[in-house]
């Protein structure tokens, strides 16, 4: 299930990538989020760990519902242009897709040596990462550079997970309420973009 | 402790209220009892640590602090800013200081990082206070990238946790297990990971490839967002590099080395080059503090740790008064060196000005003058014990040549400020001059040779 999970996940990113509207992109990265919490609360069950449940958990409530409600009342509000065409023309995007997701498994394949546990997942959320720069990379608009920021942080928390089991919850919690404030200051960031 | 977070946290709750600037400095003012209490109780705990190292980074912040919000009582007379725009600054200053409190103190790389990404989401918005097209754009560009440098940190910091998980548990995050158990860990893992990391704070601090993105931001944003970039978050970020070396030391010491004398001179080299081209103060500062951070990271890989230290602490109590200062030598908007030092009514504030211009390059007897002493000397130590011994004493050369560059564009600066066009009647406000007080004083303190001797002491 959890391979089937993380599927979806790097499926769901590709989509984010080649997508030329707002709504979808964002609808495609609150997926995404379900996809990362599901593969959470899967991973919490199995391993027996509340920390992690707790995590999948609030990456549902917070990434899936929370975060793409606040930033499509954001768009509606500050009239942001929807149609975002990437700079990078999609047939080459269709090339270099699949070029980082399997020369990352080479790159990092010594690295996979040294990983524990789970390391074809930690290949998967280090070319994930790879692809979240693309899509940062590849617009100019200021929308899909934040889904792009906040989609590095699915693909951390994704690594988090897969690498090391779950890092301390004390530290999860914090990313959230940093990840939460990023949002703030976006907001902010639209907010007064015509005080001057 | 909870007490040092008390004044960051008490500037935060009074910006909703109507804003009194004089009583926010003398509450800034007050966060230097707990950080001096701090320096007599060490102590370490999972999440927080307390040592001579980051006491004396938190004392050095904390002095930064309250020479910010000195200056910021007469700002609005220099600049235009709003009612509303300097309560959200005041606001986002709270946050920010707290952010980096939480990263000095920390133990537990996780928290260290939540620490550091607070400081700089709030940033952006102190970046954007200024009411101009650019101030915005900035502020975006600055979420942007300073997003991606903290996602690297955070990337390494999980990588290095991996690296030792596996041995230590949940105490792989902490500093300090990790260095007492550093021959337990996954060494591969873990310099990856600190690779990645440090290139993270690299970007953050505008070393290659991204050297004028933090000159860019600190010209578009307040004088007093770069004086916070240069006195504190660059001091934070520091303390981060140095744990991580301190570790990385013992894991492989010929890796570390060679990874950052090859990334410090490529920056060194650029930065010296955009130096001399440089046109207003607030660049040529911003790129200068990038040249101190090479040299501190430099005279701190080498062992120079007093060195390091010395100019960590040098760096702190000279630029942000720079920054500060440029408020009023760029006055009405005038970006240019010339006559930027005559005219005033007060002639204490062109020396005071003049001695801090010359401090930055070093020129005796500034602090900076004594650590690249110092930092120089540690330097040749590693030379005459390697294998490569030309090559080393080919990138001394370099290193040295590269400065000369720096130190003839402030001699011509200081020059053109000094002796070039006349200007009168310049107004200096009574908090400007004991926000420089403050600082020279604070340098002066530096040079006393019981503060030499703790220093030394820092790290044995």
């Amino acid at each position: 299930m959890i391979d089937i999970l993380i599927g979806f996940f790097i499926a769901t990113l590709i989509s984010e990538l080649f997508t030329t509207r707002l709504y979808r992109l964002y609808g495609w990265y609150a997926f995404n989020s379900l996809c990362l919490g599901f593969i959470a609360l899967f991973i919490g069950f199995k391993v027996s760990d509340s920390a992690m449940i707790i995590n999948g958990i609030l990456t549902i409530i917070i990434k899936f519902l929370f975060i793409p409600f606040v930033l499509k009342s954001i768009t509606v509000k500050f009239n942001i242009p929807r149609n975002i065409v990437p700079n990078l023309k999609i047939y080459y995007s269709t090339i270099i897709v699949p070029i980082i997701l399997v020369f990352t498994y080479y790159l990092v394949n010594p690295i996979l040596h040294n990983i524990a546990y789970n390391a074809n997942y930690v290949a998967l959320s280090i070319s994930s990462l790879f692809l979240s720069l693309l899509l940062i990379i590849e617009h100019k608009n200021v929308a899909p550079k934040i889904i792009g920021f906040l989609s590095i942080e699915n693909s951390l928390f994704l690594l988090a997970i897969s690498a090391t089991k779950g890092m301390p919850m004390l530290v999860e919690l914090g990313i959230f309420v940093d990840v939460l404030m990023f949002i703030v200051i976006v907001n902010i960031l639209f907010k007064y973009q015509g005080d001057y | 402790m909870v007490l040092v977070f008390l004044p960051p946290l008490f500037i935060f709750l009074f910006s909703f209220l109507n804003v009194n600037r004089r009583l926010i400095a003398l509450l800034s003012i007050t966060i230097v009892i707990p950080a001096i209490y701090l320096f007599f109780h060490p102590f370490v705990n999972e999440y927080f640590l307390v040592d001579k190292l980051n006491t004396f980074i938190l004392l050095i912040s904390s002095v930064v602090g309250v020479g910010v919000s000195l200056s910021m009582i007469d700002l609005p007379n220099r600049i235009y800013l709003s009612e509303k725009a300097i309560k959200r600054f005041y606001r986002f200053f709270g946050i920010f200081w707290l952010g980096l409190i939480i990263s000095i103190l920390s133990n537990n790389m996780g928290l260290f990082w939540i620490g550091l990404e607070f400081a700089t989401l709030s940033t952006v918005y102190m970046i954007k206070v200024k009411d101009s097209i650019m101030a915005h754009k900035e502020a975006w560009r600055y979420l942007t990238i300073g997003a991606v440098a903290i996602s690297l940190v955070l990337f390494g910091i999980i990588l290095m946790y991996a690296s030792a998980k596996n041995v230590l548990g949940e105490e792989a995050m902490n500093f300090t297990t990790l260095l007492e158990n550093s021959k337990a860990i996954n060494a591969f893992l873990f310099e990856i990971g600190f690779t990645i990391a440090i290139s993270g704070f690299f970007i953050k601090m505008g070393f290659f490839p991204m050297n004028l993105w933090l000159a860019d931001i600190e010209r578009a944003g307040i004088y007093p967002v770069a004086a916070f970039f240069s006195g504190i978050l660059e001091s934070a970020i520091m303390l981060g590099f140095f744990r991580l070396t301190q570790i990385q030391m013992h894991i492989n010491y010929s890796h570390l080395i060679t990874f950052i004398y090859v990334y410090a001179i490529f920056t060194l080299f650029i930065v010296s080059f955009l130096i001399y081209r440089s046109k207003d103060f607030v660049t040529t500062f911003a790129l200068s503090g990038i040249e101190h951070m090479v040299l501190i990271t430099l005279f701190w890989v080498s062992g120079g740790h007093f060195a390091a230290l010395l100019h960590l602490a040098s760096h702190a109590f000279l630029k942000p008064p720079l920054f500060l200062s440029s408020a009023l030598l760029e006055e009405k908007g005038k970006y240019r060196f010339k006559g930027a030092l005559r005219g005033y009514e007060n002639k204490a504030i062109p020396l005071l000005i003049s001695l801090l211009l010359l401090g930055i390059i070093s020129l005796p007897p500034s602090p900076m003058f004594f650590s690249e002493i110092y930092g120089f000397k540690s330097i040749l130590a590693i030379v005459t014990n390697t294998q490569y011994f030309f090559l080393m004493i080919f990138t001394v050369i370099v290193i040295l040549l590269l400065l000369s560059i720096i130190f003839y564009k402030f001699i011509t600066i200081y020059q053109e400020a000094l002796y070039e066009e006349k200007n009168q009647n310049r107004v200096v406000y009574k908090s400007e001059i004991m926000m420089l007080i403050l600082f020279v004083f604070s340098l002066i303190t530096l040079l006393l040779p019981q503060v030499f001797h703790y220093i030394q002491g820092i790290i044995q």
